[in-house]
């Protein structure tokens, strides 16, 4: 039987009501398809007894929290903003190490939430987990491969119960949810965005100025990629994004000589993110990126790689 | 809403009980995809449970098929310590059983084969090749493209039948000739096999009969 979004959503209110009776709860969104299709079920389950939030880390994409905050109102669902970035950089100095950069930031997801749950009297967190985050946390036989924010990232003591209504789901499947909910398209069809943000798409230690390049980074390869897709060259990736690489490498910019750091392009083909091929991107649309990214962030990036692995052996995100 | 069966963390409660339908038991090795084989079987309409390998023997007797998942664990190099009863459902259970990459080697291992580590091992596209079309692949064309991930694999275990190859491995899937017992080394519970939920259908068929 295909899966039937319509009995999962009123199966998951009567779920989230029965978790959460009479208590409160918050939700964290990110602004990505699973937390949004969360938020809008845990609103139409407990009403005015949830609230939303959207932690800015600081390592969000280009314009994420407005973006966010508007779409997610378009759906119905009011979203407080909270600015912790320098939260985040703080807790995050000095680390290189994927793990540790991902248990760094599910806690401090936890910290800004627990004390936003004190506040609300709230009880319960909600949280857009799907299968794919528990599975590749690993656990028992199951090797970890990395630790999802929202699964092997949380602290082992937590002042809040967890509600995680889409556990079972795979993105296609949220997607489905979703459409049927009528949550705008720029929301149900938007590319997955890791919870730790562009904390994993900066290999190695983390700081202001690297998020910002590989923020800009990412806007570049997502406006060429849709404007590709858009003009009939190509279909758009199923994921698509920059990595900066820690690697500098010799150019010459205006016959000076220049030494700066390596963007990688990465752009997959799934349906459920548990295994990927690397799209076939048209040589002049590559080229264009490459232009674009040498170009605007000549300060600091003068090479651009394309990642052709598949998953397995590479996972989707590098980190 | 229960939490739908496939929850690895679900204890087993003897799920099936007073249920007609068909009762598959997917026996967790630990792989990335052992809840795609749920999915896969869900889609099917079939009611799947993920039970650890610790669950007592008696409590599998009553299903009509067991899945043996893939995982990290190498059989061939000593960590078949590691799958809790697995060896015993093997002995004891007669219905259809499917072994999947590890899964797979484990049933090879077991029934006197040499699972070692393959001289090129395969992650991600592999061709397949069919040489026997008979139930497993009945239906199928004589080679599609399937996505595979090990390091090892499993040669020579007497009685059984190898059903397909490719370039790499000699043995991308089996059967026995004396038992319904079958084994793929690739993945078919992922999308990007081709004809992967077909080659489910196919060992369920077998199933029902």
């Amino acid at each position: 039987m295909p899966f039937s979004p319509e009995k999962f959503i009123s199966e998951a209110i009567s779920s989230i009501r029965a978790t959460v009776g009479k208590s409160r709860a918050i939700i964290g969104v990110s602004g990505g398809v699973d937390s949004s299709v969360a938020a809008v079920l845990a609103a139409r389950a407990l009403g005015k007894n949830v609230n939303c939030v959207f932690v800015d880390t600081g390592l969000m994409r280009k314009d994420e929290a407005a973006t966010v905050k508007s779409s997610l109102a378009r759906a119905g669902v009011k979203v407080e903003v909270i600015g912790a970035s320098k939260l985040f950089f703080y807790a995050l100095r000095g680390i290189a190490e994927p793990e540790k950069k991902r248990k760094i930031i599910g806690e401090r997801f936890i910290h800004v939430f627990e004390i936003e749950a004190k506040k609300e009297k709230a009880s319960f967190l909600i949280q857009g987990t799907i299968a794919p985050d528990w599975i590749e946390s690993g656990a028992g036989l199951r090797d970890t491969i990395k630790s999802h924010h929202n699964v092997g990232g949380l602290p082992k003591k937590m002042g809040m119960k967890l509600c995680e209504p889409l556990r079972e789901l795979y993105k296609d499947e949220v997607r489905k949810v979703a459409r049927a909910l009528k949550l705008p398209a720029e929301l149900s069809e938007r590319q997955p965005f890791p919870g730790p943000g562009l904390a994993v798409r900066i290999m190695d230690e983390i700081n202001e100025e690297k998020a910002e390049t590989v923020r800009e980074a990412c806007a570049i390869v997502e406006e060429e990629l849709e404007l590709a897709s858009r003009e009939g060259k190509m279909e758009r990736p199923w994921q698509y994004f920059a990595v900066l690489l820690p690697i500098k490498s010799v150019g010459v910019l205006g016959d000076k000589r220049a030494y700066g750091y390596t963007i990688a392009v990465r752009a997959v083909e799934s349906i459920d993110g548990m295994t990927a091929k690397a799209s076939r991107i048209p040589p002049d649309v590559l080229e264009r990126i490459s232009e674009r990214i040498t170009r605007e962030l000549k300060e600091h990036v003068n090479r651009v790689v394309y990642d052709t692995t598949s998953k397995p052996p590479g996972t989707i995100e590098w980190e | 809403m229960e939490r739908l069966s496939g929850s690895q963390e679900k204890p087993w409660r003897g799920y099936f009980s007073g249920c007609p339908c068909m009762k598959v038991l997917i026996v967790d090795f630990g792989s990335q995809w052992t809840h795609r084989i749920h999915r896969t079987l869900k889609y099917l309409d079939v009611e799947s449970q993920i039970i650890p390998v610790t669950t007592p023997v008696k409590n599998i007797l009553p299903a009509d098929a067991l899945i043996l998942s893939g995982g990290a664990i190498r059989v061939g190099l000593g960590d078949a310590s590691q799958v809790g009863n697995a060896r015993k459902y093997l002995d004891k259970f007669q219905g259809p059983i499917m072994g999947i990459c590890a899964g797979q080697q484990f049933i090879g291992l077991h029934f006197g084969g040499k699972a070692q580590p393959c001289k090129v091992p395969e992650f991600g596209k592999v061709e397949l090749f069919i040489d026997e079309h008979n139930d497993l692949f009945e239906g199928l064309p004589d080679k599609f493209t399937v996505w595979a991930s090990h390091n090892d694999d499993v040669v020579g275990t007497p009685g059984f039948k190898v059903l397909a190859h490719s370039k790499d491995a000699s043995n991308e899937a089996f059967k026995s000739e004396s038992r319904p017992i079958y084994g793929c080394l690739f993945h078919p519970e992922v999308e990007h096999t081709e004809h992967g939920s077909e080659i489910y259908a196919n060992f369920l068929k077998i199933v029902k009969k």
